[in-house]
């Protein structure tokens, strides 16, 4: 509850902050809309020139994408701490969240929340519907229950890959290229993981399993018997990743040094 | 307020010590190469088993050179750094364990950094802080009126705090601190680049907390005169050690080289009289020519009036000017000869344990 009222008064103070620079704020909410629409024509236009793809046809393909854009617009939103490093722990502005009696790791994700990330991810919904009606999927009343219970486990793959991957900070100093490395791996998971080798799909499954925040649980609504068990695994997954990174974060703020004087 | 009543200690350290390892870089472009595969490292101890009791309500002032460990140890006695050994606590907790829990307690202000949103008004940031800090809506009423009046914030409230100046932003971190009045407040250098008003009006405002809520005041600082405005009890820190612990009185007398007193005369007094006419008090008389004359009062000797009194029987003065040693040259004097002061201040504490 007391969470909850938080998360919201974050929220409302991100507005604020946003809407004291009036031109910016329109011209973000504008921007924002026009780049998803750019993708959305983007991937459209793209896959005209697939046709079938291990077996994948073309719609599936597109369907996938959609699916996997609505995680990503949730962990845009949320968990790109890209700028951490540098501002709270070189700057020393860990130190004020750390003063403050909410969990540092939400205090951090509210204050770098950005909301409008989040057009991506409607964006993404609506290719999928688009690509769903294309392959004539029937969609049963459950599966839009469905549907949310593996998106908040995509997500919170996303999120606990990058927790862990963030609070490398505390343990060095230097900025390190496994996030723009990160950047690269997630893109394999939008695409059917049975296209890479037994090697990549191993690592995509198992050890950093972004096969889980696209193509996976997309199959579960395209009615791929292999992938459909993987597809229910994706909440489990989730909660797994999403713990192991918070224990990583929690450990590594006993690390943190502070900066100068 | 868990546990304070049962300690009345607001703050309980003992042989606390926080090393950090920092990397040694070799020279040159070999040196970077050989860093690839084999680093070393150095162990630096910024606070060495220090031992710290302070009492509830109080007001104690932490100084020490730069990168003597003071914010180190406030930033562990704040629950921001875990200690490398030691015990710690703080409030009755201890600050790192349940860190959520402490801090609810307790109020932070970092002179060079600040804890209000940049962007929106300062208002707005008290509001979203009543939130975090769950205070019930009229406490935070009344809370606010109370702040606004003593730091006369009011002009503030509704401008964002990138539009404040260094002082009126001051005013709103400390509003900030306090708003859901923490049993103890720890500064970090809360007076850094302020004019002489707003030093004196923070000070003012600091010293009435104390009296008003028995709110316990830890502040580091490099400005001796809020030390001397506020602290009740100094302690004094050099590489991570504690090298003096006590009241100021005990400083000036213990390091202060004792009052002088210049006296001038408007007719000749030769000093050979002046020393007959002071033999009972403990005094060392120095003179460059018979008008003028210096007197340095032993650090015990407190009888100022009886050594005016004495010269006055036997000489017609003209002038008299006391000077005594200021503070910010005692500290110095520390801070020059900090190894050696360690050592004595060692001998002194063992001395009182044995006493």
């Amino acid at each position: 509850m007391y969470y909850a009222s938080i998360i919201v008064d974050y929220l409302k103070t991100y507005m604020k902050t946003r809407m004291t620079y009036r031109a910016d704020f329109w011209i973000e909410v504008v921007s924002d809309l026009a780049y998803q629409v750019m993708n959305l024509f983007f991937v459209l236009v793209v896959f005209q020139h697939t046709n079938l793809l291990a077996g994948w046809t073309r719609e599936e393909i597109i369907f996938i994408y959609g699916y996997f854009m609505i995680p990503y617009g949730i962990f845009s939103c949320f968990f790109d701490l890209w700028d951490f490093a540098d501002r709270y722990v070189i700057k020393g502005e860990m130190d004020r969240v750390l003063t403050r009696p909410v969990h540092n790791l939400v205090q951090l994700v509210l204050e770098n929340a950005d909301p409008p990330a989040l057009f991506g991810s409607l964006t993404g919904f609506l290719i999928m519907v688009y690509a769903g009606w294309q392959l004539g999927l029937e969609p049963r009343w459950y599966d839009w229950l469905v549907l949310l219970v593996l998106v908040i486990g995509s997500a919170m793959i996303y999120g606990g890959i990058y927790i862990a991957l963030t609070s490398v900070a505390f343990y060095s100093d230097s900025k390190t290229g496994i996030v723009p490395m990160m950047y690269n791996i997630q893109n394999y998971g939008r695409y059917p993981v049975d296209i890479y080798n037994k090697t990549i799909r191993f690592l995509l499954t198992w050890v950093i399993p972004f096969a889980f925040v696209g193509v996976y649980p997309a199959a579960y609504f395209l009615d791929k018997e292999i992938t459909r068990i993987f597809a229910l695994l994706t909440p489990l997954v989730g909660a797994i990743v999403l713990m192991l990174g918070v224990l990583i974060w929690n450990i590594g703020v006993k690390r943190y040094r502070g900066a100068g004087s | 307020m868990g546990g304070i009543g049962k300690t009345m200690l607001a703050v309980d350290v003992r042989n606390l010590r926080k090393e950090f390892k920092v990397q040694k870089s070799r020279e040159g472009l070999l040196g970077a190469f050989k860093d690839l595969f084999r680093r070393e490292y150095q162990r630096i101890v910024a606070v060495d088993n220090i031992t710290l009791q302070i009492p509830q309500g109080e007001i104690c002032g932490y100084i020490g050179e730069n990168g003597a460990g003071k914010s180190t140890t406030i930033k562990m006695l704040s629950g921001i750094l875990v200690p490398t050994s030691g015990e710690i606590r703080v409030g009755g907790y201890i600050p790192y364990k349940e860190r959520e829990k402490f801090v609810r307690n307790i109020g932070v202000v970092f002179g060079q950094r600040s804890q209000l949103w940049w962007d929106i008004a300062v208002i707005e940031s008290f509001r979203l802080l009543r939130k975090i800090y769950r205070v019930p809506e009229p406490d935070f009423r009344k809370r606010m009126d109370e702040l606004v009046e003593r730091l006369r914030l009011q002009e503030l409230l509704h401008r964002p705090v990138r539009k404040l100046s260094l002082g009126q932003r001051m005013r709103c971190e400390l509003a900030a601190a306090l708003l859901h009045n923490p049993s103890i407040v720890f500064l970090d250098e809360p007076t850094i680049g302020l004019d002489v008003m707003v030093k004196a009006e923070i000070r003012q405002f600091l010293q009435d907390i104390n009296r008003q809520y028995g709110t316990t005041i830890m502040l580091t600082t490099h400005d001796l005169q809020d030390i001397e405005a506020l602290c009740s009890r100094v302690v004094i820190l050099d590489e991570g050690k504690i090298i003096y612990d006590g009241s100021l009185e005990r400083l000036k007398q213990e390091w202060g080289k004792g009052k002088e007193i210049l006296f001038r005369f408007s007719a000749p007094c030769p000093v050979a009289v002046l020393k007959e006419t002071t033999a009972g008090i403990d005094v060392h008389w120095q003179a460059e020519h018979d008008w003028e004359a210096k007197a340095t009062l032993a650090p015990t000797e407190t009888d100022v009036s009886g050594l005016i009194a004495a010269v006055a029987s036997r000489a017609q003065i003209a002038d008299i000017q006391v000077l005594e040693t200021n503070t910010d040259e005692i500290v110095r004097e520390i801070y020059q000869s900090g190894a050696e002061a360690a050592v004595a201040m060692e001998e002194t504490v063992e001395a009182t344990v044995r006493v």
